[in-house]
């Protein structure tokens, strides 16, 4: 079930006045919540609904045998062991096409007589995202961090639907304590939530859906036929439309959770804004940013074991980071490229420390060099992340660098105006419309819903037809 | 100084409210913006596959649009629309997303065609100063076709009109008409070829573009009453002399369709055979697994290569690429294509 669909607003509407009704019966609360996200997941495909409670089976009952062992070496052996369980199926529907084709051109070109079946797996929505909360689970326990969860907790917290298809990548100490206390029914920030999700539609309905639709989609579908500018210009549309689109869905996810009275961690902070690109890293998808920390960059050494074993560690996660988004080499170089990235960055940092290299002036126009050379390495890399090819990739910068002559057809005002709002709102404060928010809050239930139907007409009037997927929802 | 005058004033706080005024909101919300957005809403289920859910989105919708057109709300709706560049009265199908743009007609100025046709011919040899017209005509089977005919045609000896739309077909008339977009597409492009990919969607009832039941799916007059819309879409595709490459429709992963596309294939290869420059291309052998049934893979000598999009209907950009190459082949074959419009 999409986000902004009619199927899911019905949906949400028995499930908001269920949530409240049941609220003061925790068992009956947590049995209906559990239903309504099988539900919601199962309306996609009802076959994926066995798959979710299959990475619940095995998180939970290896976070039972984890939390049974005492001595460190069984505990870390059992936590080793539920980890590959819970990510097997993510590693054969995700990867298996990816490793058999692989393989079988491989040994045909080795004359090897190894041909694994060519399968291809259709990735269940949202699997990546589930399988790594349910390893976050599982570590916690062994860690000591978080006790192990009744069943039922652990089952709706690895199906609660707000988060359940493209995140935020919420960890059990952040969710399951919220999932037994009575949340208050008298003190709703409706507005708040409201003003979340009627953003995050904006931005996808508005902005992602019309960028891809004018400029991003014709332009790496084939760029061959456009020229610099237009190339240049879809480049910076795909950074915005990337942005809109998975910060939109994580508005409107955050927005949902609020009025079912859960706090979601952020998952965006104006990233466009960063003047690093460590610094980017904390603005964009911290949700994954943190786990990708806690969970293999930490485990791996971190920066505890040198200067060499950092760097690795560095290029180790971000490769594993851009292979989570998909099984192609290009998402592979686009993790490397980031990996890079903050390796060089690391490096200057380490050579500032030793004087080697002199730390710049603190100047506006410093910064703002700072900020384009930064702004322009992420874009750099989303052009990897976006083309369906490192040739495709390459061919596209190739065009972009040699300043080729061709149609600026593309390049409209509408098109401008979009990328100005996407870039604009990476510099506003970090809660905009505060006073607006605080005068809504005011009216009366019945002019405030009236405002928000006529906001929510122009939003889906101002988009284009169709219901366009969430861009993470593929990963 | 009075401490009224040296005291900002308070800020006003975020008023929260219990969660049955919040269901007043929600409700309301949805239902100014049902009422708002009504009459596209009953243009949308209309374009529904028959059936239950969307004979009740019509029996509550139709009362709703009654109301806005008799409170003028339908006129604001329509003006707003227009306001942000929407035509509210075009098809609902088609979305025109990745729709080329084709020429203007020019004001009492006769297309010059070619010469009718009579027998099949062969496609004109291409110049630098008068390209191939190539236009990509279906659904989104076509669409993907138009993407990679982009990259497979070469841009000095071809023009790519791609005009694949999707979720339409020839079945939903009242949807998206593809016999007056086909006439359209005649007209103002004047295509030499014209590849088509069209059928993935029509396995329901044929409905006339006035919205009634022409044909019910199921029954014996559907298949007949379809190969006549396959036909009539073909002869005007061909009606100024253009050639028609009609692509076949490729196994899916679904078996239970297996049957019901395969009766569509022997009707496009029905109609391909008695039309003069009509070919057809039998994408559903042609990409079977050795057993014959469906396969995401496609062995090419030593290399093996995914072609198929993970949904078991599509396929990826490797497989429009190799589909779209095969199809322009077929055209060299059939009609003589000058092979460098599009050999590497």
């Amino acid at each position: 079930m999409l986000f902004p669909t009619v199927d899911f607003a019905l949906f949400f509407c028995l499930v908001f006045l269920g949530h409240w009704v049941l609220n003061h019966n925790a068992r009956a609360w947590k049995a209906f919540m559990i239903a309504a996200s099988y539900i919601f997941y199962g309306w996609w495909n009802p076959r994926y609904i066995f798959l979710l409670a299959g990475v619940t089976v095995v998180a939970q009952s290896s976070a039972i045998v984890v939390s049974r062992q005492e001595d460190q070496r069984r505990r870390m052996s059992a936590m080793a062991i539920g980890i590959a369980a819970v990510i097997g199926p993510l590693l054969f529907f995700k990867y298996y096409g990816f490793f058999a084709v692989n393989v079988t051109n491989g040994a045909t070109a080795l004359h090897a007589a190894l041909a694994p079946p060519l399968i291809q797996v259709a990735l269940p929505v949202g699997v990546s995202f589930y399988t790594f909360m349910a390893i976050s689970y599982v570590v916690d326990v062994y860690r000591r961090e978080f006790p192990v969860a009744s069943w039922v907790d652990t089952t709706l917290y690895l199906s609660f639907f707000p988060h359940l298809v493209a995140g935020p990548i919420v960890r059990p100490g952040e969710l399951v304590p919220q999932l037994d206390i009575q949340r208050d029914p008298r003190h709703l920030d409706i507005v708040g939530a409201g003003w979340l999700i009627l953003g995050g539609l904006f931005k996808k309905v508005v902005i992602a859906n019309y960028l891809a639709a004018a400029i991003v989609d014709p332009v790496f579908g084939e760029p061959a036929r456009h020229g610099s500018l237009e190339i240049l210009v879809a480049i910076v549309a795909y950074a915005v439309q990337i942005y809109c689109d998975f910060s939109g869905y994580t508005d409107i996810a955050i927005g949902v959770a609020k009025m079912l009275g859960f706090q979601f961690p952020q998952n965006f902070d104006r990233p466009y804004s960063a003047q690093s690109i460590q610094n980017f890293w904390r603005r964009w998808h911290m949700t994954l940013s943190r786990w990708l920390r806690d969970y293999l960059y930490i485990p791996l050494g971190g920066n505890r074991k040198g200067t060499v074993r950092t760097y690795e560690n560095l290029m180790i996660t971000m490769l594993l980071g851009g292979l989570w988004h998909g099984a192609a080499w290009h998402f592979v170089v686009w993790g490397g490229l980031h990996g890079l990235y903050l390796v060089v960055g690391h490096w200057k940092a380490a050579l500032r420390a030793r004087g080697v290299l002199a730390t710049p002036p603190d100047t506006p126009w410093v910064h703002a060099l700072q900020w384009l050379s930064t702004f322009a390495l992420v874009c750099v890399g989303w052009v990897f992340f976006r083309a369906d090819s490192v040739g495709t990739a390459l061919s596209m910068l190739g065009r972009l660098v040699t300043f080729q002559s061709g149609p600026t057809s593309l390049v409209t005002v509408p098109v401008l105006l979009a990328i100005a709002i996407g870039m604009t709102v990476q510099f506003v404060p970090r809660s905009p419309g505060a006073a607006v928010r605080s005068a809504i809050s005011q009216l009366h239930p019945v002019p405030m819903g009236i405002a928000a139907g006529f906001a929510l007409f122009a939003i889906t009037t101002l988009g284009p037809r169709g219901v366009a997927p969430f861009i993470y929802f593929q990963f | 100084m009075s401490d009224e005058f040296t005291t900002p004033p308070p800020k006003r706080r975020r008023r929260v409210m219990p969660a049955g005024r919040a269901l007043v909101v929600i409700l309301v919300t949805l239902l100014v913006w049902a009422v708002l957005y009504a009459p596209e809403l009953k243009r949308s289920s209309e374009a529904a596959p028959v059936g239950a859910r969307r004979t009740v989105s019509l029996a509550i919708l139709n009362p709703l649009v009654w109301v806005t057109d008799h409170t003028g709300l339908t006129a604001a709706a329509n003006a707003a629309s227009r306001a942000a560049g929407r035509d509210p009265n075009a098809e609902v199908g088609g979305v025109d997303l990745g729709v080329d743009a084709l020429p203007s007609p020019v004001p009492g100025e006769q297309q010059e065609h070619h010469q009718k046709i009579v027998k099949d011919t062969d496609i004109r040899e291409p110049t630098p100063d008068k390209q191939l017209r190539i236009a990509i005509v279906g659904d989104s089977l076509a669409q993907g076709v138009g993407f990679a005919a982009d990259s497979v045609f070469k841009p000095f000896w071809a023009e790519v009109f791609k005009q694949g739309r999707i979720s339409t077909g020839l079945a939903r008339t009242d949807y998206f008409n593809w016999m007056t977009q086909m006439h359209t597409i005649v007209d103002r492009a004047d295509p030499d070829l014209i590849l088509v990919m069209i059928g993935e969607n029509d396995n329901q009832a044929l409905i006339n573009p006035d919205g009634t039941v022409e044909q019910d799916i199921g029954t014996f007059d559907w298949a007949e009453q379809y190969q006549q819309r396959v036909q009539r879409f073909a002869k005007i595709a061909t009606s100024e002399g253009g050639h028609v490459v009609w692509i076949g429709l490729p196994n899916v992963s679904d078996k239970s369709r297996w049957d019901f596309i395969q009766k569509q294939n022997a009707i496009f290869q029905s109609v391909a055979d008695e039309l003069p420059n009509v070919s057809y291309f039998d994408s559903w052998n042609t990409f079977a697994a050795p057993g014959g049934g469906y396969s995401a893979f496609y062995r090419d000598g030593t290399q093996v290569s995914e072609i198929r999009a993970p949904d078991g209907v599509h396929f990826n950009t490797d497989g429009y690429t190799l589909l779209t190459e095969k199809a322009a082949q077929l055209a060299t074959k059939d009609f003589n294509l000058d092979p460098k419009t599009y050999a590497p």
